[in-house]
């Protein structure tokens, strides 16, 4: 029950490993920084969220949006901005990735912060990112029942 | 009989809410008390409301219990990381609280302090999956608690801010984590409350949880203008707002508008309690609570 929640540091991350993490952040960077507004936080949730960062939220809320969205789907902290997640419902909706809103993301484990999530998969501190989605709505009425 | 044993047995429940004071003065609680004590099940504590310092709500809570009066304390993941959180609910429930909030918590800016650093640790989800943790003997990091502290967990939901959909995502992933009971932002529409509150059945949502519809009465075309533009996520219908401005007398016409949103709410398929939040006006619970009825209600649906 706890595993699923936290993210655990094993294994913990080395003096040496920091520094591989530190290079393949660089080539990381240039493929998420201009198209995602990366912020390095080393366990990247893009995937889950179709492909757009939950950490430029300025509650940097992980599970979904804050009850503060505004009628026309702007942020309440910053109202020239869109909310992140009235964006990532949206997209989900179009490319049919709902499936992947219904799970309950981990807490951010902030050693991790500034790493490189690729090194983060493959080390399988995180899960790696799951590209093709395939009966969406079905899968959403399996989790929706599972227990009913 | 407690908020939890109510809820399990099906009764429908009335919640209050206090905010504490600015001040280190507990009378000031215990003087609002008088207004809810045997009027309402439960009343909640708000925590640093509005990202504005107020009296702890956990001091508040423990004040509440020792007046007789059972609180649902709010917990927000503004103010706290992990550590701080799982030791205030630990603390808590030494005191003796049971019922628990679990918020995200208003974003700084919006309190008189916005060069605050906010913490946003957690999640709600998170908080609420947390708490759920303790619950069954674990903290965050896998140590087993000798004694486990046995918290009614509650979250809150929004029907009302868009996207509408992703709103019962939230909800279903809240009562996933493990929330006892769901608190709404104030009802002060009625169509989008029925569409969400219609869909949250269709989902299986209200047999998993207990919703429990906030109502807010208001005193005056201020507050309601004020709500309307500074509180995001709110949708007020203009008809309420043309009432109390027109009106001779706007807190009895406030009062009215309440009592009309409650039989309303009260029947609806899946609402199993009303939670009053008479902000800086207590003194119009026993009215409303009175005037309603509510206490001999119990919606069998």
């Amino acid at each position: 029950m706890i595993e699923d929640l936290v993210t655990l540091d094993k294994p913990a991350i080395s003096a040496k490993e920091r520094r591989i993490s530190r290079l393949l952040l660089f080539f990381e960077d240039i493929v998420k920084v201009p198209l995602f507004r990366c912020k390095h936080c080393g366990e990247c949730l893009l995937s889950t969220t179709a492909f757009i960062c939950t950490q430029n939220c300025p509650k940097r809320m992980r599970n979904g949006p804050c009850g503060g969205t505004r009628e026309n789907g702007n942020c309440e902290v910053f109202p020239e901005r869109k909310c992140v997640w009235y964006k990532i419902y949206y997209r989900s909706r179009f490319f049919n990735r709902m499936s992947m809103l219904y799970k309950i993301k981990k807490i951010h484990n902030w050693n991790l912060e500034g790493t490189s999530a690729w090194l983060n998969v493959f080390r399988k501190r995180i899960e790696p990112p799951v590209w093709l989605v395939h009966k969406d709505k079905e899968k959403i009425k399996e989790l929706i029942t599972h227990d009913a | 009989m407690t908020l939890r044993e109510k809820i399990e047995s099906n009764r429908f429940v009335v919640c209050g809410e206090i905010t504490p004071p600015q001040s280190c003065d507990g009378n000031v609680l215990r003087d609002k008390l008088k207004y809810f004590k045997d009027y309402v099940d439960a009343v909640n504590i708000t925590d640093n409301q509005r990202a504005i310092v107020h009296l702890s709500s956990i001091a508040s809570a423990k004040i509440l219990l020792d007046e007789g009066v059972e609180p649902i304390m709010q917990m927000t993941c503004r103010d706290r990381n992990r550590l701080a959180i799982q030791s205030d609910l630990l603390g808590a429930a030494a005191l003796g609280v049971k019922n628990l909030l679990c918020l995200t918590g208003d974003h700084q800016i919006s309190g008189d302090q916005p060069e605050a650093k906010g913490v946003f640790d957690l999640d709600s989800v998170q908080l609420v999956a947390a708490a759920a943790g303790m619950n069954s003997g674990f903290l965050l990091s896998g140590f087993e608690m000798k004694k486990k502290p046995e918290f009614f967990i509650g979250a809150a939901a929004n029907p009302f801010a868009e996207p509408f959909e992703m709103r019962l995502i939230n909800l279903f992933k809240k009562i996933e984590a493990g929330a006892r009971f769901i608190q709404t932002q104030p009802v002060f529409d009625l169509k989008p409350f029925c569409r969400w509150i219609e869909k949250a059945a269709d989902m299986g949502l209200h047999k998993k949880t207990a919703i429990i519809a906030g109502i807010m009465p208001v005193h005056s075309i201020k507050v309601l203008k004020w709500m309307k533009e500074k509180v995001p996520g709110m949708k007020i219908n203009e008809e309420y707002i043309c009432r109390i401005g027109e009106a001779h007398d706007p807190k009895e016409e406030g009062i009215k508008i309440a009592l009309e949103l409650i039989s309303a709410v009260k029947n609806l398929k899946g609402v199993r309690g009303i939670h009053l939040m008479p902000v800086m006006w207590e003194s119009v619970t026993p009215v409303i609570i009175k005037e309603s009825k509510i206490k001999e209600f119990n919606n069998m649906g």
